[in-house]
């Protein structure tokens, strides 16, 4: 079986065991890799009801299968366990590039389960699996782990580690490698409860392709392809934040001063467009990457003086800047570098800080109670001053570090009105009332609000896409079976470990080519749309055998009850009676009772055991 | 990954004769080198004991069927671009085409005449302890 290692690597932490297994062709059919060898790990892995940060539960790791191989974008690599954030079983893809290192250090995924008595770190170096003490890595934040793990096993190993608000416990703290986060569903404090600092991996051994040639070939053929793309361009320019604008005023749909409304007035001062020249010193890109969306943002004078971060991504400009009404994109700058160094991700955590800002804003909290004045005229102070907070679980930071679902139930008085989110995480940048499927979208995402579960973003704010035209974004008709389709093909793609901003590129049939030329194995295109249903499904039927049906995933009431304001989505909302129509039509699509649960023949359909 | 599947059909950067080096947010940088004799260090062509490397037209080569895989030459070039396996090897610029060139999206591998000024820069950086 060329492609793959063949290798599965399960490191038990409360016994500091390493245990290798191998798999065959059978489990690469059914699983493919990344997301799907993760989703099977934590499904078949974790007891029902166990807590997220019990030692029992599974937190795995996987390179997807172009991981490794020159496929552009084909990098990306996927951590899953119990969310301590949601509770249901919850997936995080991040870039950088300890995905391809473990392949060549001869794991296709990592398995780890226990609590380490201490502290600790796993170190791999190909054959060598050891788990070394972390006491004098405790309480450094990511920068500085990943900096004192280089000097000590050199600058070559890759590491993926967690900073202070993993250690806490925070249920929005993320996993970090080289800049690049799985910053969704608080995995970070899953490896946190496991006492795991830091995984490091040096692998040097061969990948060896089934037709070295015609891969390469295929790799310069879409090079070319690329750079002869329209985004290719902008995303070099500006990053992921070049449709900004357009978002705000062609569409609308920007979250803005927590979900209040949907255009950002002051959108200009934190849009790429304007800022690019003036703070992006270099392109910067996760392994393998031909397209490179990352940025160095650097401050070189003001305030916010001596600030370098990877970014400032389109998602972060939303929840640091848009929706905490905070116009300064220096602020927003330096509130993404504390995000990333505390270890948390920029999405919760912005939408977290703009959530106690109408908490404020509505006297449900006062300043008394924060210690400063956390309103929206004060964003570009108040703002960085928080996330410090929070990272550190110092003061408010404590109340608001695990969330808006649990911030909401701390404060009461009502607070739960406010808090956007569903299934307990904080949603990214699309205000859902002026796109009806991808409201959908974040019902059904099995990890909670999430943009690209589905990607339904993509087809609805342009129209048309894959075999879909003229998709009208205000209508809930046909939504159920779009989303599902398009939630199994993203499955696909986090399981063969491609870029999402790649989509447009390799559609499903064009994926089939480059495995058979990885792998040697041939595909069709329906057997790999079944392989991405059949990862949905285990991540649906996990949900709701932890007791989470159709009732668990409903849209907060500002989506439902409160028209966007103004913009050209104005009067918008998603009522009731269309989440449900959408609803029933998804469950239809799915095959699965209309209370979001699987049906065993479904199961016994897909072979999920 | 694009030259080792061209040299050898496998993929393994940390085999391939150019080496990405990333430190931090802010440092990361590419070396290679083919025209190692020029830097006017010690170089592997006078350190070789067998005399399996030698330089023709400005490129250095290696005589597989020479070299005892001692090592030396890894040891002392400056920018580590002498490599080892079973036996040393090095960029041999694919022939006049190299791979890497066509494959980088940014354009930043250009296939030129190498300045003084560049090898210094990048021996500087390969020393540098970063902050």
């Amino acid at each position: 079986m060329k492609g793959y290692t063949g290798k599965i690597l399960k490191v038990d932490l409360t016994e500091e065991k390493p245990h290798v297994r191998t798999f065959d062709e059978k489990y690469v059919r059914k699983y493919l890799g990344g997301q799907g060898f993760c989703v099977e790990l934590v499904y078949h892995g974790v007891p029902k009801g166990v807590d997220a940060f019990d030692p029992k539960n599974v937190l795995a790791m996987a390179g997807g299968l172009f991981d490794g191989f020159p496929v552009g974008t084909g990098g990306k690599v996927a951590f899953a366990a119990k969310s301590p954030a949601t509770g249901t079983l919850a997936e995080s893809i991040m870039g950088g590039s300890i995905g391809p290192e473990l392949k060549h250090a001869g794991y296709d995924a990592l398995e780890m389960v226990g609590k380490a008595e201490k502290p600790s770190y796993i170190f791999i170096d190909n054959d060598t699996v050891e788990v070394n003490e972390a006491d004098d890595l405790w309480g450094k934040d990511t920068r500085q782990t990943a900096d004192a793990l280089k000097r000590r096993h050199g600058w070559d190993v890759k590491v993926a580690c967690i900073g202070p608000a993993g250690e806490k416990l925070s249920k929005i703290a993320c996993i970090d490698c080289d800049e690049r986060q799985a910053g969704r569903a608080g995995l970070g404090a899953v490896m946190g409860s496991k006492n795991l600092k830091a995984i490091v991996v040096r692998g040097t051994n061969d990948l060896v392709p089934a037709n070295p040639k015609k891969l390469l070939d295929l790799a310069l053929h879409y090079q070319k392809v690329y750079e002869a793309a329209g985004s290719f361009v902008e995303d070099t320019k500006y990053g992921t934040g070049e449709f900004l604008g357009w978002v705000n005023k062609e569409r609308g749909v920007f979250p803005t001063r927590n979900w209040q409304e949907a255009v950002f007035a002051e959108r200009e001062k934190i849009d790429p467009y304007y800022w690019a020249t003036r703070y992006v010193s270099k392109n910067k890109a996760c392994f393998a990457c031909t397209k490179p969306c990352g940025k160095l943002f650097e401050v070189k004078e003001g305030k916010f003086k001596g600030v370098a971060v990877d970014g400032v991504e389109y998602e972060t400009l939303y929840a640091l800047g848009g929706a905490c009404g905070n116009p300064d994109v220096e602020s927003v700058a330096r509130a993404n570098e504390l995000c990333d160094i505390y270890g948390m991700d920029t999405i919760s955590a912005g939408v977290t800080v703009g959530f106690a800002m109408e908490l404020m804003q509505r006297g449900i909290i006062t300043e008394k109670d924060v210690g400063f004045r956390l309103t929206w005229d004060n964003a570009s102070d108040a703002v960085p001053r928080m996330i410090e907070l929070m990272g550190r679980r110092e003061g408010f930071g404590d109340v608001l570090a695990d969330g808006v679902r649990v911030a909401a139930k701390k404060i009461g008085k009502g607070a739960e009105r406010y808090a956007i989110h569903t299934k307990g995480m904080e949603p990214p940048a699309y205000d859902v009332r002026g796109m009806k499927g991808h409201g959908l979208a974040y019902m059904t995402s099995t990890r909670g609000a999430c943009h690209l579960r589905a990607g339904f973003y993509a087809p609805e704010l342009v129209g048309k896409f894959w075999k879909w035209v003229g998709i009208d974004r205000f209508s809930p008709a046909g939504k159920g079976a779009m989303v599902a389709q398009m939630e199994n093909f993203m499955c696909v793609y986090d399981s063969v470990g491609l870029c999402k901003f790649s989509r447009g590129f390799y559609l499903i049939a064009k994926l089939l080519e480059v495995i058979e030329a990885i792998t040697g194995l041939k595909f069709t295109e329906d057997e790999l749309l079944k392989i991405g249903e059949r990862i949905h499904n285990m991540k649906g039927s996990f949900n709701a055998n932890e007791g989470m049906t159709r009732k668990d995933w409903l849209l907060p009431p500002r989506i439902t009850e409160e028209p966007i304001p103004d913009g050209p989505s104005k009067g918008h909302k998603i009522s009731v009676d269309e989440m449900n129509v959408m609803l029933d039509d998804y469950m239809k699509a799915r095959g699965w009772t209309k209370d979001g649960v699987p049906t065993p023949e479904k199961l016994k359909e897909l072979d999920i055991g | 990954m694009a030259c080792t599947i061209y040299h050898d059909g496998v993929v393994n950067h940390a085999d391939a004769r150019l080496q990405v080096h990333r430190r931090d947010v802010k440092t990361d940088f590419p070396s290679v080198c083919t025209h190692c004799v020029s830097c006017g260090e010690d170089c592997c062509v006078l350190h070789c004991p067998v005399e399996a490397i030698k330089k023709e037209n400005g490129m250095v080569y290696v005589n597989e069927d020479e070299c005892t895989a001692c090592g030396d030459c890894v040891e002392v070039c400056p920018f580590g671009v002498m490599r080892m396996e079973e036996r040393a090897f090095n960029c041999d610029l694919c022939g006049g085409d190299p791979t890497c060139v066509k494959f980088c999206p940014m354009k930043a591998i250009v296939y030129e005449e190498p300045k003084p000024e560049q090898y210094e820069l990048v021996k500087k950086m390969l020393k540098e302890e970063p902050q």
